[in-house]
């Protein structure tokens, strides 16, 4: 077994609420291998949009080691840090959130090549190209404003973005939550190409167990910021051992072959 | 099937960027007395609109053409109305119903509307009781006392655990689950014939989201409400309607009892909707090679 892409122990991140310490995150610890898809499933509250935030450093955790490409991430900072950052990046649910609206395609996807200094100025416009023609979006689009495109045209200028800087890590968080099923197994599809082409490392971030189990390796289960189980996607899924992960799995809807009212009166 | 509301040639135009965008085409659908109906489809297929236009609660701006028939209880009596002090299951009887009825709905005490987000459809500065109490007092006219037990009642209907407390409890005090029961207390509070939830479930976690399904079928049942269950899920529709209206891009492409829809789909879009369910037992999607499983 090669070693780890990313090794996360003891993490721990705190809030304080009514005087009262609550823990978010509770002595998590999980590794990702290169190219390999881990999921974070959990309800809501559970610490799953905690830990991507505590790993791309938009919060500092409590207690807990992230060692990222061999190296301790937690400790980086000012040029270090941006340098490493260039390979883990983040897709959000809601990319109309994430962009400013009245921001072009070009804009958003321009960013991130003159920032980490990928692609000279006279370059940028091909380089702009290239990642829209690998999200599978016409090069037309590039002068469009993001509030003019569809939702998963918009997720797929997010993945874009996303992939510009030639990471080895990305946190998708709920990222194909808010698609229309037609669209979601589209950006699922193309997210498994990048994978394959790239060798790219996915924490995949979702309360929906069926598409976890359709593209995920393995999956943590988290219950009030702990692990509650983890293991192979399919095998933790079709036999959850956890009482949350058993909660999970009666919970998520079925289509019910056989008749209106089999799934019914669970409560 | 006694029809609730019959729906004819229903199309809704909206005005964007200066033109006339149709969200809704030549819609005809019979919605009976006491069924669940889900109406499925995906972003623009005319869903919500339909939802809206059946509550009345189009904007203005909108261009509404067909029409919505209505077979309500011709004079509903205030007072039959009233609930039971003890909250008890009220009885209803067919008899209620007549036959083509110029009574018009009206929102709030005919229909009941659940929308995606609480958070937007509750008012922030209000409490939970005081907003539950306040349609009780419009429509049923209950005092204001009465008015307050009856939300009680109803909070305990919707199974809140604290229901005293969540009286006096604002919005932003409840999750986002307790918020939906308390938007569901508010919508039931007049004993309407219809409720339409709108994407209720939408904006919350599956295990949140299997409670909210379980209580909306329960109070449909004991109310003999009917229900239109808005949704983008087929799935989620498959466990609590008995039929299913499958819409896209504003028109009406398959109805039938929700057994048929899944065995035998006969629409080619919903087919495809059927198909990009991903359930538990989905087949894994074409993995990269070499990576570890």
């Amino acid at each position: 077994m090669s070693r780890p892409l990313l090794a996360v122990s003891g993490l721990t991140k705190r809030y304080r609420r009514g005087g009262k310490s609550i823990a978010a995150v509770d002595d998590v610890s999980f590794d990702i291998e290169p190219g390999e898809t881990l999921a974070l499933a959990g309800p809501s509250g559970s610490g799953k949009s905690t830990i991507a935030r505590l790993l791309l450093r938009l919060i500092e955790s409590d207690a807990g080691r992230i060692e990222f490409e061999g190296g301790d991430f937690l400790s980086l900072s000012g040029a270090a840090l941006r340098a490493r950052r260039a390979r883990l990046q983040m897709v959000f649910q809601d990319p109309l959130a994430a962009f400013n609206p009245r921001a072009t395609v070009a804009r958003v996807l321009d960013d991130p090549l003159r920032i980490h200094g990928i692609a000279t100025r006279s370059e940028r416009p091909r380089r702009i190209a290239a990642l829209l023609d690998r999200v599978g979006l016409s090069a037309d689009l590039a002068g469009r404003a993001i509030h003019e495109i569809s939702g998963g045209q918009r997720q797929r200028i997010a993945i874009a973005r996303a992939i510009a800087t030639k990471p080895s890590l990305i946190v998708l968080d709920e990222a194909v939550s808010a698609l229309d099923v037609s669209v979601r197994r589209q950006i699922l599809q193309l997210l498994l190409d990048l994978q394959r082409e790239e060798r790219i490392a996915y924490l995949f971030i979702s309360h929906d167990l069926g598409v976890i189990s359709a593209i995920a390796h393995r999956v943590v289960i988290l219950d009030a910021g702990r692990v509650a189980e983890s293991g192979n996607a399919r095998a933790v899924i079709g036999a959850p051992q956890s009482t949350i992960g058993k909660a999970l799995v009666t919970a998520a809807p079925k289509l019910n072959r056989t008749s209106t009212q089999g799934a019914a009166d669970r409560q | 099937m006694t029809a609730l509301l019959s729906i004819r040639d229903l199309t809704v135009s909206y005005r964007r960027d200066g033109a006339e965008v149709a969200a809704l085409k030549h819609v005809n659908l019979d919605v009976a007395a006491g069924e669940r109906l889900a109406i499925i489809g995906e972003s623009g297929s005319g869903k919500s609109t339909l939802a809206l236009a059946t509550a009345g609660l189009l904007p203005a701006s909108s261009r509404i053409d067909g029409c919505l028939d209505w077979f309500l209880p011709s004079s509903p009596s205030v007072g039959a109305k009233a609930p039971p002090s003890e909250g008890g299951v009220k009885e209803r009887q067919p008899s209620e119903f007549i036959t083509r009825s110029t009574h018009t709905p009206l929102g709030g005490r005919d229909i009941g509307f659940v929308f995606q987000d609480p958070s937007a459809s509750l008012d922030p500065v209000m409490s939970v009781g005081e907003q539950i109490a306040e349609v009780a007092h419009t429509h049923l006219r209950l005092t204001w006392p009465q008015s307050y037990a009856w939300a009680k009642t109803l909070l305990e209907r919707v199974r809140l655990s604290d229901p005293d407390a969540a009286l006096r409890a604002y919005p932003h005090q409840l999750s986002g689950g307790q918020k939906q029961r308390v938007a569901i207390a508010a919508a039931i509070a007049a004993g309407p014939k219809l409720l339409i939830a709108d994407e209720a479930t939408s904006a919350l976690d599956t295990i949140v989201q299997a409670e909210i399904v379980a209580l909306i079928r329960q109070l449909v049942a004991e109310d003999g409400m009917t229900l239109l269950f808005v949704s983008h899920d087929i799935a989620l529709a498959t466990e609590l309607a008995e039929r299913i209206a499958v819409f896209r891009h504003g028109e009406l492409v398959e109805l039938g009892p929700t057994a048929q829809i899944i065995a035998g789909p006969r629409h080619a879009y919903t087919r495809a909707l059927l198909d990009a369910h991903l359930g538990l037992d989905a087949e894994p999607m074409p993995q990269p090679a070499g990576a570890s499983r």
